[in-house]
């Protein structure tokens, strides 16, 4: 899998006028870092390592603090951060796994063991075909989904911007 | 009386005793607060340790830690038995992390708004349009990143996210890593929790009750998981001592028991004299606790310790009258020939413990109490009571083949005469007094709790918890004092930049004070004059969210909670129950009865005293050194006692001289007893031993019984027989004695060895030297080739 991989995400709120899309690029520079850099509406450097956060926005001093404090950031780290560096055994120390699928298109699905994480997030699927992982699904635990495109899949987005399209994309439909 | 009367009576009398121990121990209350044995406060630290603290905060925590088992099963049990711990009345505070799941959700609805009064947050910019456009760009983001979803229910009520602002100043910098949601040590093996108690540290009585619920809900919660708790601090420690010392205590006395009945056995060869001799001693204890019972209420767990200590003196007295029974004469008479010097014994003694009576100590009056009509009733007990129910027809001790041959052998030892044995008994004296005074080391040890030590593991492992806990210092605290609850908070909220600026120094890792979780009224005030009316906010916000993808209207709920803010009257300290607050809040601002208040600020992770005592200084506020604040009181209660005990001294003497009336008779009897203490202090300064109050009380105990034997010798003349009864008896309660404190004097708690060792040391040196000096040379008529 290559350090770097470009990621399209859309995030859906009732507060929001219209789904907000975001862009950027998912980075491993090193085993233990995971770096989630966001580059379109906004600017916002993410990086995860040694167990805590910090977010660097346009214009403002970085930000750091644990990421026991925000479960998603850790459930992040453990699952995509863990994928990207093959920890099975990471992964598997942190989720109930799932799989299922081919070499032309996989499903992994992901429960979170940890309790704080299983206390917001259902589950976690991960799509991919042969050794690309192609979308992270993430169903919360009010039901509610966000999809991070990741890959040739987010380039494929480039003209999506409903979340039907979104749908097709991540589950492989369309431009796989 | 026929025999079988005299046992029927014997027997009433005893079933009458145990009925009234039956009471007793129903209604007897035990208190355990050692309050009451301190004298009263003077300086504003004793007062604040005293009369309002009872203890500092940090010593009513409780530091615990789950291990054995996988993180999952460990946090189980760490929340099965918070949750079993929060409903006890006891508790005040019981925390293992998972407190922060609950987050927001636990701060109550109504107090909301009051975030705009709390918080810092608003403090250098207003509310205004900039504000408000920054922060609903920063908002939007949040939605964007992957916890996106923790922040988009404040969002519409909170744009500015002033709740998380709060709850991040909240948060102890030092707290554990959450493992599953709960506390957990660095390395992931231990489940750590806290419990504060309601009760004072040193209340061990209630501390037991504490620790006994913990350890009960922790059985439940761990089944048959195989998993371990461990338990520290100072309450647990207290609990872990307590029971210690009251098993080998009770060991001890079970011991000593059987070695009573032993001695008893072979002092008299009568089951009937042993049943008898109890009475007076049990009935004496039963009329104490009956007495103090009924002028104080309550009884002080350690009165009833020493009282026994003290009374044991008691158990001498049927001795006596035993020893000196002979043939052709009634018990009774007999009993009527010794109470005269039986008497003076008692009053003495009772008039030296009445000076305890004016010690200014709630404690020490009850101790008086007890053991004044304690050693009264005995004596009338066995001066009354006990002579009619013995044989009328008593064998005599002075036949006995052992006695004889031990007054021989006594008689044997070659003594100095009258002048070169005063001159040898000064020289002794000085010699004694001198290692006593210039002996290297304190003369006094301070510290209580060197008495009650700790293990070393123990306090390793409590050094450990509480660092990875962030625990406060159980020593030290911070007090800065006001006229009332807002100006306390006032002069604490002066004091939190120089704690800031300690914290950032490393002088300490943190703190905690009321005001950083609820500011003064002032500062509530000044913050609710800078928040916007309603049309400006509103047009703030929506020129804010005109250019935002954010829909319009969406923010409603917003307007509201400042509006309510801006109405709401200062949150007070009253205002907090029911909230998370209420464990923190209420503990750190002390009330004194005057209505001034003492806001009280824990330290954690304090690594320079001095530093912090300068600081505070120079910020209005003092530095408390609870360890230093009790041993003043402990040099002041000490002070009074020796006060109390010189008193006691010049009165026994005055009560001897009434009762002989003739300065040489005067001199036998006082002169073995004085030299004893001397002596007895001169032996334990000489082995390095640092003198506690403990010692001080059992140094009285063995001048008491030193005075009973030398009044008994000198009272004898040169009768022979005579002299062969009052060398048995004392012979008797001399070994009596010496078994049950030579076995305290061996125990392996200070205390305890304390008290054994100094009441030894007394009673020997009483026997050797009453018998030397009190007691007369047999008449050359009757003796034997002496």
């Amino acid at each position: 899998m290559p350090a770097a991989t470009p990621f399209v995400e859309l995030r859906e709120s009732e507060l929001l006028e219209a789904p907000l899309r975001i862009e950027g690029e998912y980075r491993r520079p090193d085993a233990a870092t995971l770096v989630r850099e966001v580059r379109s509406p906004y600017a916002e450097t993410t990086t995860l390592a040694d167990g805590r956060a910090t977010i660097e926005r346009e214009g403002r001093s970085p930000r750091s603090f644990p990421m026991s404090r925000a479960p998603e950031l850790a459930g992040l780290q453990a699952s995509f951060g863990a994928l990207l560096a093959g920890d099975h055994e990471a992964l598997e120390g942190a989720y109930a796994i799932g799989a299922y699928g081919g070499e032309d298109g996989w499903t992994m699905t992901l429960a979170p063991r940890d309790r704080a994480l299983a206390r917001r997030v259902e589950s976690i699927s991960l799509f991919g075909a042969g050794d690309e992982l192609r979308c992270i699904e993430t169903l919360t635990v009010e039901g509610e989904v966000q999809r991070t495109l990741l890959g040739a899949a987010a380039e494929a987005a480039d003209g999506a911007g409903a979340a039907d399209g979104f749908l097709a994309l991540c589950r492989g439909g369309a431009g796989g | 009386m026929s025999p079988r009367t005299r046992l029927a009576f014997v027997l009433l009398w005893l079933g009458l005793l145990v009925v009234a121990a039956l009471f007793v121990s129903r209604h007897l209350h035990l208190s355990g607060d050692l309050r009451a044995f301190m004298p009263a406060p003077e300086t504003p630290e004793q007062r604040l340790l005293i009369d309002e603290l009872g203890d500092g905060p940090g010593s009513r925590l409780l530091l615990m830690a789950i291990s054995g088992a996988d993180r999952e099963t460990l946090a189980a049990q760490s929340r099965a038995l918070r949750a079993a711990l929060a409903d006890d009345e006891r508790i005040e505070l019981v925390a293992n992390g998972s407190e922060a799941e609950a987050g927001l959700e636990a701060i109550p609805e109504r107090l909301r708004p009051y975030r705009y009064l709390l918080s810092p947050g608003l403090d250098q910019r207003p509310l205004g349009e900039d504000v408000l456009r920054e922060a609903i760009q920063d908002r939007l983001q949040d939605l964007g990143s992957p916890a996106g979803g923790l922040v988009e229910p404040l969002l519409p009520s909170d744009p500015t996210l002033e709740i998380l602002t709060l709850a991040q100043a909240w948060e102890p910098a030092s707290a554990p890593q959450r493992i599953d949601g709960v506390w957990f040590d660095r390395a992931g093996d231990q489940a750590l929790l806290l419990v504060r108690t309601r009760d004072a540290g040193f209340d061990p009585a209630a501390q037991a009750g504490v620790v006994g619920a913990i350890e009960a809900a922790f059985a439940e919660a761990a089944g048959d998981s195989g998993t371990g708790l461990l338990m520290t601090g100072p309450g647990a420690f207290s609990v872990e001592i307590g029971g210690r010392t009251a098993r080998e205590a009770a060991r001890i006395g079970v011991i000593g028991t059987l070695g009573l009945v032993l001695l008893y056995w072979l002092a008299y060869r009568s089951g009937r004299l042993l049943l008898a001799g109890v009475l007076p001693l049990a009935s004496a204890a039963l009329a104490g606790i009956a007495a103090v019972t009924a002028l104080y209420g309550g009884m002080h767990g350690i009165t009833l310790a020493f009282g026994f200590t003290l009374i044991g003196v008691a158990q001498d007295y049927p001795v006596h009258l035993f020893s000196h029974l002979r043939a052709g004469e009634p018990p009774p008479a007999t009993a009527r020939a010794l109470w005269r010097t039986l008497l003076t014994g008692v009053v003495s003694t009772c008039i030296a413990y009445l000076t305890f009576f004016f010690s200014g100590v709630d404690g020490l009056r009850q101790l008086a109490v007890f053991t004044v009509v304690g050693l009264l009733v005995a004596a009338l007990a066995t001066r009354f009571l006990l002579p009619p129910l013995l044989d009328p027809r008593p064998g005599d001790a002075a036949d006995g083949r052992r006695v004889r041959a031990l007054a021989a052998a006594i008689d044997a030892i070659p003594r100095p005469g009258r002048r070169a044995g005063t001159a040898l008994m000064v020289l002794l004296a000085g010699a004694a007094v001198a290692v006593a005074m210039l002996a290297p080391g304190p003369f006094w040890e301070n510290d209580l709790s060197r008495l009650t030590p700790v293990p070393e593991a123990a306090l390793a492992e409590d050094g450990r918890l509480r660092g990875e806990l962030g625990a406060p210092d159980v020593r030290y605290l911070l007090a800065v004092q006001g006229a009332d609850v807002e100006a306390a908070l006032q002069a604490s909220e002066r004091l939190l930049p120089s704690l800031d600026a300690l914290v950032e120094a490393g002088a300490i890792s943190g703190y905690e004070i009321a005001a950083r979780y609820l500011p003064s009224a002032a500062t509530q005030r000044a913050r609710q004059a800078r928040l916007p009316a309603p049309e400006a906010l509103r047009a703030a916000l929506d020129a804010a969210v005109a250019d935002s993808p954010f829909r319009a209207g969406v923010f409603a709920p917003f307007l509201a909670d400042v509006q309510a803010a801006r109405q709401a009257s200062p949150l007070r300290p009253a205002d907090l129950a029911g909230t998370p607050l209420d464990a923190v809040v209420p503990g750190l601002l002390v009330e004194d009865g005057q209505g001034r208040v003492t806001a009280l600020a824990t330290l954690g992770g304090l690594e320079d005293p001095a530093a912090v005592a300068a600081v505070a200084d120079g910020a209005g506020a003092r530095l408390l050194d609870l360890k230093e604040t009790s041993e003043s009181l402990v040099q002041a209660w000490r002070g009074q006692v020796l006060a109390a005990l010189a008193l006691a001294a010049l009165l026994l003497v005055a009560t001897v001289w009434i009762a002989l009336r003739a300065p040489h008779r005067v001199a036998r009897v006082v002169v073995p007893m004085a030299f004893t203490v001397v002596l007895t202090l001169a032996i334990l300064r000489g082995f390095g031993v640092e003198l506690t109050l403990f010692h001080l009380v059992s140094l009285v105990l063995g001048a008491g019984l030193g005075l009973d034997y030398a009044l008994f010798f000198e009272r004898t003349g040169s009768d022979r027989r005579e002299q062969l009864r009052t060398l048995h008896a004392i012979v008797v309660c001399g070994s009596m004695t010496a078994l049950v404190f030579g076995l305290l004097a061996v125990s392996s708690i200070p205390v305890l060895r304390a008290i054994g060792l100094t009441a030894t040391i007394g009673v020997v040196g009483n026997f050797v030297l009453a018998l030397l000096v009190a007691r007369r040379r047999a008449d050359p008529a009757q003796g034997a080739g002496a």
